[in-house]
C-alpha cells in the first residue's frame, strides 16, 4: 500500500474549470450544461454566456458540486433538463434558508 | 457469498412487473435520495434501493438473480452448479468455488461488463474509473491547522479475465487549512481505477465539522456565548474570552443587552488561499447569581429603590 499523502483541493471561488472539465467531473453532457446555463441554474464566471462560445466558458470550481448533484438527480429520477433546473433551484433555495436558519440559531442563547 | 433480497428492498413481489418495480423504485428514491431526503441513514438506504433497482430493472440481470434461488437476506449461499454456465459469458474461469468475499451485486454487474467487453473487442474497451464520495467528520481544531486523514475507500476492481473483486484501500489525504462545514474537496485520480487505459476516477470529500462545546459555526464565522453579570452589562467591562487562536480581551460596552452580538474581527476560522479569517461573534448572555449573599441582597434592594427604570413601560 502506498503511504504517499494526497492533497485535497477545496472547491472555492478562487479556482475555475472549463466546460470540458465540468463535463468530466459532473457526468453531465456539454449540451445539458449549456441548457442549465440557459435556465440560469449554472452561471459561467467568464463574460456573458451569449457572447462566448461554450467551449470558452469558465465556471467557478464550486459549480462542480452543483453539476454532480444535477447528474445524480438526473439519473436517479429520470429528470429532463427543465425538471432538473426546477429541482436545483428549489434545492438552492432550501440551502440558503438552512444557512439563514443556522445563522439565526448561532446567535440564539441557549 | 451473502444473499440480498432485492425484491424485499423495493417492497415488491418476486413476480412484480417491470412497471411495478419502476414505481416502487421511484417512490423510495424520492424518500431516501441523499440530495432531497432528511431521513436518517438516507444515503445508506438509497444505496440499497439503487442497487436493487439496478439489478431488477435489467431483464438479463434479473433472470440471473432469480436463477440463484431465494434465501434469507444475509444468508451465506452459493448459486446452483449450472448457474455460471448459463449466465456468465466469459467468467466460467471464475469457477464459483471461492465466492466467499464476492459481493452479489458485483457478480451480477460483472456479467454485463464481461459481455460488453466481448462485444466491443478487448482493444477498444476503455472506461474511466468510478468517482468515489466520502463523508469526513473533522474537529474544529483540525480545520484551523489543516489535517492529514486516512480514508478507507472500498472499490470494485475488474481483473483482465472479467472477474470482480471488492477491495478496501486507504488513501491518505491532506485537508488544507480553510475547509469548513459543508465544504467539498476533490482528490484527483484517487477514485476507482480506469479500465483499458481509461483515466482513474476522483475521490470527492464532504466535510462535516464535529459540534464544538464552545463555538457554533456559520461558514467561517464562529459564535461564542459569553455570560456576563448584570453590573458588567450595565456599567461595561472587559472580559477575557477564548478564541481558537488564543484568548482575547472583549470590551463589553456600558448598557449592553442580552443577546447582543459583539464582533471580534479575524478570530473565526481561517479562509483558504490565505484570505482574511472569519470573525468571532460574542453573544452576550446576562446571568444572575442563583444564590445571593446578604450584602448583595441589600445592594440590589437599594438599587431597586433608587432606580426609576421600568422595563415594562411599553405595556402601558
Amino acid at each position: 500500500m502506498s503511504s504517499e499523502t494526497y492533497f485535497a483541493a477545496l472547491f472555492t471561488e478562487h479556482s475555475d474549470v472549463a466546460l470540458d472539465e465540468l463535463v468530466q467531473a459532473s457526468g453531465l453532457t456539454a449540451e445539458e450544461i449549456v441548457e442549465l446555463v440557459e435556465h440560469g441554474v449554472l452561471t459561467p464566471i467568464s463574460a456573458p454566456p451569449a457572447r462566448l462560445p461554450s467551449s470558452a466558458w469558465r465556471f467557478s470550481a464550486t459549480t462542480i458540486a452543483i453539476g454532480r448533484r444535477a447528474s445524480r438527480l438526473k439519473t436517479d429520477f429520470d429528470l429532463n433538463v427543465s425538471g432538473l433546473a426546477l429541482a436545483l433551484t428549489y434545492l438552492e433555495r432550501i440551502e440558503a434558508l438552512e444557512q439563514e436558519l443556522n445563522r439565526l440559531r448561532c446567535s440564539l442563547l441557549r | 457469498m451473502k444473499y440480498k433480497d432485492y425484491y424485499a428492498t423495493l417492497g415488491v413481489e418476486r413476480g412484480a412487473s417491470e412497471e411495478d418495480i419502476k414505481k416502487a423504485y421511484r417512490k423510495l428514491a424520492r424518500k431516501y435520495h441523499p440530495d432531497v431526503s432528511k431521513e436518517k441513514d438516507a444515503e445508506e438506504k438509497f444505496k440499497e434501493v439503487g442497487e436493487a433497482y439496478e439489478v431488477l430493472k435489467d431483464a438479463e440481470k434479473r433472470a440471473a438473480y432469480d436463477q440463484m434461488g431465494s434465501y434469507q437476506p444475509g444468508q451465506d449461499f452459493r448459486p446452483p452448479p449450472d448457474w455460471g454456465n448459463r449466465f456468465s459469458s466469459g467468467a466460467d474461469s471464475q469457477g464459483f468455488q471461492d465466492l466467499g468475499d464476492i459481493d452479489l451485486f458485483d457478480l451480477l454487474a460483472g456479467l454485463n461488463r464481461g459481455r460488453a467487453r466481448g462485444a466491443r473487442g478487448d482493444a477498444e474497451f476503455r472506461m474511466p474509473g468510478q468517482d468515489f464520495e466520502a463523508h469526513v467528520q473533522v474537529r474544529l481544531d483540525d480545520v484551523i491547522k489543516g489535517i492529514e486523514i486516512e480514508i478507507p475507500v472500498a472499490s470494485t476492481e475488474m481483473a483482465e479475465d472479467g472477474t470482480v473483486r471488492r477491495t478496501t484501500r486507504t488513501v491518505k489525504v491532506r485537508i488544507p487549512k480553510g475547509a469548513t462545514d459543508g465544504q467539498r474537496l476533490r482528490v484527483p485520480g484517487k477514485g476507482g481505477q480506469g479500465m483499458g487505459g481509461g483515466r482513474a476516477g476522483d475521490l470527492y470529500l464532504d466535510i462535516k465539522l464535529e459540534p464544538h462545546e464552545l463555538y457554533k459555526v456559520d461558514g467561517h464565522d464562529l459564535y461564542l456565548e459569553v455570560p456576563v453579570a448584570p453590573w458588567e452589562a450595565a456599567l461595561g467591562a472587559s472580559a477575557e474570552i477564548p478564541t481558537p487562536s488564543g484568548k482575547v480581551n472583549l470590551k463589553i460596552p456600558p448598557g449592553s443587552r442580552a443577546g447582543q452580538k459583539l464582533r471580534v474581527r479575524g478570530r473565526g476560522l481561517p479562509r483558504p488561499h490565505g484570505g482574511e479569517s472569519g470573525d468571532l461573534y460574542a453573544v452576550l448572555q446576562i446571568v444572575t447569581p442563583s444564590v445571593l449573599s446578604e450584602a448583595e441582597k441589600e445592594l440590589y434592594g437599594k438599587l431597586a429603590q433608587a432606580s426609576s427604570f421600568n422595563p415594562r413601560a411599553h405595556f402601558g
